[in-house]
């Protein structure tokens, strides 16, 4: 009996010990990462994760999301590598045209690290939710910036490109590719009527459920800034798993549909009633949109095509 | 078969050499290919044609941290099914691994903002609570091993429905806690190496020089009793052992299902049911599916990483059911 107790207090003094070592050892890397850029100008990139010292133009960029693909694109710079899960297809049209041929460096969700090392880049754009856990290795590899991509709002994708544009030594250029875009979205925006009170929602449509993107989502905050209003005004969460009986009780006048996969849950509820009664259903104002550029891409480039998408539905398919 | 049971410890050897040959050549799987000649190369100090950074710091730490965790959950099974005394027990059943992921979960859905280490020591209390919740519930008034097992299933249960609901909740940024649901080696460095290793490298001979007392409680508890063993107290102090061990492991690597309960049972068809030689032949066996799981998740469709998690079921699952077809015939 008394060996026990002795062996087990035993043990948890020697954990607690090498607990406390093992995180002195983690701070010490974290605070030796990233301080090995070269003499050249050198500027301080201010991110997620904390300052990024970049020095001289990056020419190798990797891009772990495809926001930050659409950022570089917009910028005129082609990724050497991107993480595109696999299928070049997920790449919308638009960029594809922009961008040269590039590396696949695996799935968005476990980036392979081997490949990005052997890619010898010179600067590294990552997600904060994906892979903030990775930040050490890949800042160990190149200088990296970790932002929100995933859980970002529209404003937080327009944060994300000046800073991209900083990383990228490329602030002047980046200045004007942003008037641009804000000059196209006020060209957008004139197209919508001041009296315009329909109600909108987009939302992702997949096997396992109805997705609803709220007025705080990506694609929900984009449709607002040009006057459209979404149909859930309520709600902490950006993204909501919502069932028929809700849909109806929101009863949007206007539904985007993001669809993965031929049967979807809407393929189900078309043979219901309450499905049909929908303001939007009813008024035939239910669009199948292009879910790689509607939800996955979140960018300038893809923002402006989202716009472009939703005016001509609304105002020229009547 | 005759021959296997009186040589456990050439079986033992076997395994062993086995484990260091399957690490060595998983060394150069991955994206970039490394011979076995590369490998030697890099062993003796030179560069393996330029291979040794990706060595170094992408396949090492990965690879250690899979013995290890391999290591602890074989562990843990096999210490768990001897304490409960049923081959269906390990780390997934008695809700271990189930209270560490929904403590995971919820801080990668809920406090996306934390530092990286809240994570190891999140899922590592979750196990925790889950053990506190087995000694309310189970211990206080002697335990018996069938009890352990329910309670435990319902504790797995109850952490199990939590981790719905907050996968329901958020089912965009559910993506990221997948990866972790799962249990991956994906991404691990040195920094997960040193996290990790002090827990198995003390615990595990621990769990060894104890493997006595699972023989002793494998008798019966009138029997255990009867040869002077405090059953209660020995019972609890394995069960806090295999929370140790397969909370450690979870907290790095994710909830990898089915190497706690499979390691145990292909060790006991290899060496028999003495738990000196079943302890750390579990713990190898254990090391051995996940470095194999890991280099075939790394190096099937590169660039893709195919997370351990899912070869550990593919592998796990249909051995399990030969398994206990063999079980019913015998």
């Amino acid at each position: 009996m008394k060996k026990y107790t002795s062996y087990i207090a035993l043990l948890f003094l020697v954990l607690l010990l090498a607990a406390c070592g093992s995180e002195d050892e983690g701070e010490l890397q974290e605070s030796s990462s990233g301080e090995d850029s070269g003499e050249q100008e050198t500027r301080v990139v201010e991110h997620e994760m904390g300052e990024t010292k970049i020095s001289g133009q990056p020419e190798k960029v990797v891009a772990l999301e495809f926001s930050f693909v659409d950022n570089l694109a917009s910028l005129g710079v082609s990724p050497v590598g991107i993480a595109d899960d696999n299928d070049e297809e997920r790449i919308i049209e638009p960029i594809r045209e922009k961008i040269e041929d590039y590396t696949s460096v695996g799935t968005r969700k476990q980036p392979s690290l081997e490949v990005i090392s052997s890619l010898e880049p010179d600067l590294i754009i990552a997600d904060m939710q994906r892979h903030k856990d990775i930040y050490d290795q890949l800042s160990d590899i190149a200088p990296t910036i970790i932002l929100p991509s995933l859980a970002a709002d529209y404003d937080g994708i327009i944060d994300s490109f000046q800073t991209v544009s900083t990383a990228m030594g490329m602030e002047d250029k980046g200045e004007e590719v942003l008037a641009d875009h804000k000059e196209k979205m006020e060209e957008l925006r004139s197209q919508v009527p001041e009296d315009e009170n329909r109600s909108v929602l987009p939302a992702v449509v997949a096997d396992s459920g109805y997705f609803a993107h709220n007025m705080e989502s990506y694609t929900g905050s984009l449709l607002e800034s040009i006057g459209l209003k979404n149909a859930i005004q309520s709600g902490d969460d950006r993204y909501n798993k919502i069932n028929l009986e809700q849909l109806v009780e929101f009863d949007p006048d206007v539904m985007f549909h993001m669809s993965s996969g031929d049967q979807t849950v809407v393929t189900e509820w078309e043979n219901n009633d309450l499905y049909q009664d929908i303001s939007a259903v009813e008024n035939g104002e239910v669009h199948e949109v292009d879910r790689n550029m509607w939800s996955r891409f979140r960018g300038l480039i893809s923002s402006e095509k989202i716009l472009e998408d939703a005016v001509q539905y609304l105002y020229e398919g009547r | 078969m005759n021959q296997m049971i009186r040589t456990p410890k050439r079986w033992l050897g076997l395994l062993f050499v086995l484990l260091i040959g399957v690490t060595y050549l998983s060394i150069g799987v991955g994206a970039v290919w490394i011979g076995p000649a590369g490998i030697f190369e890099y062993l003796i100090g030179g560069d393996a044609a330029g291979q040794a950074y990706i060595i170094e710091n992408f396949r090492l730490p990965r690879i250690v941290v899979g013995l290890l965790a391999g290591m602890g959950l074989g562990l843990s099974g096999a210490v768990l099914q001897g304490v409960i005394r049923n081959p269906l027990a390990s780390p997934d059943v008695i809700g271990i691994t189930k209270g560490a992921g929904l403590a995971a979960a919820a801080v990668i859905l809920l406090y996306p903002g934390l530092p990286v280490l809240a994570l190891p020591a999140a899922a590592f209390s979750g196990a925790g609570i889950v053990m506190i919740g087995l000694y309310v519930f189970a211990f206080r008034r002697g335990v018996q091993p069938a009890a352990l097992a329910l309670i435990g299933i319902a504790l797995g249960a109850v952490c199990q429905a939590g981790i719905q609901f907050l996968t329901i909740k958020f089912p965009l940024e559910t993506n990221a806690a997948l990866v972790w649901l799962t249990g991956s080696v994906w991404g691990k460095d040195w920094t997960d190496v040193l996290l990790l290793a002090p827990f198995i490298l003390i615990v595990a001979p621990v769990t060894w020089l104890l493997s006595r007392k699972l023989d002793v409680l494998n008798l019966g508890d009138d029997v255990a009793e009867g040869l002077g063993e405090p059953v209660q107290k020995a019972r609890l102090a394995l069960l806090a052992l295999a929370v140790v061990l397969a909370g450690a492991a979870v907290a790095v690597v994710g909830t990898l299902g089915f190497v706690g309960l499979i390691a145990p049972h292909i060790a006991r068809q290899i060496v028999g049911n003495r738990h000196t030689y079943l302890i750390p032949a579990s713990a190898l066996t254990g090391a051995l599916l996940l470095v194999t799981a890991d280099s075939l998740g790394r190096g099937l469709f590169p660039p893709t990483e195919v997370p351990a998690g899912i070869f550990t079921a593919v592998i796990g699952a249909p051995y399990f059911l030969f398994l206990l077809r063999k079980i019913q015939k015998s």
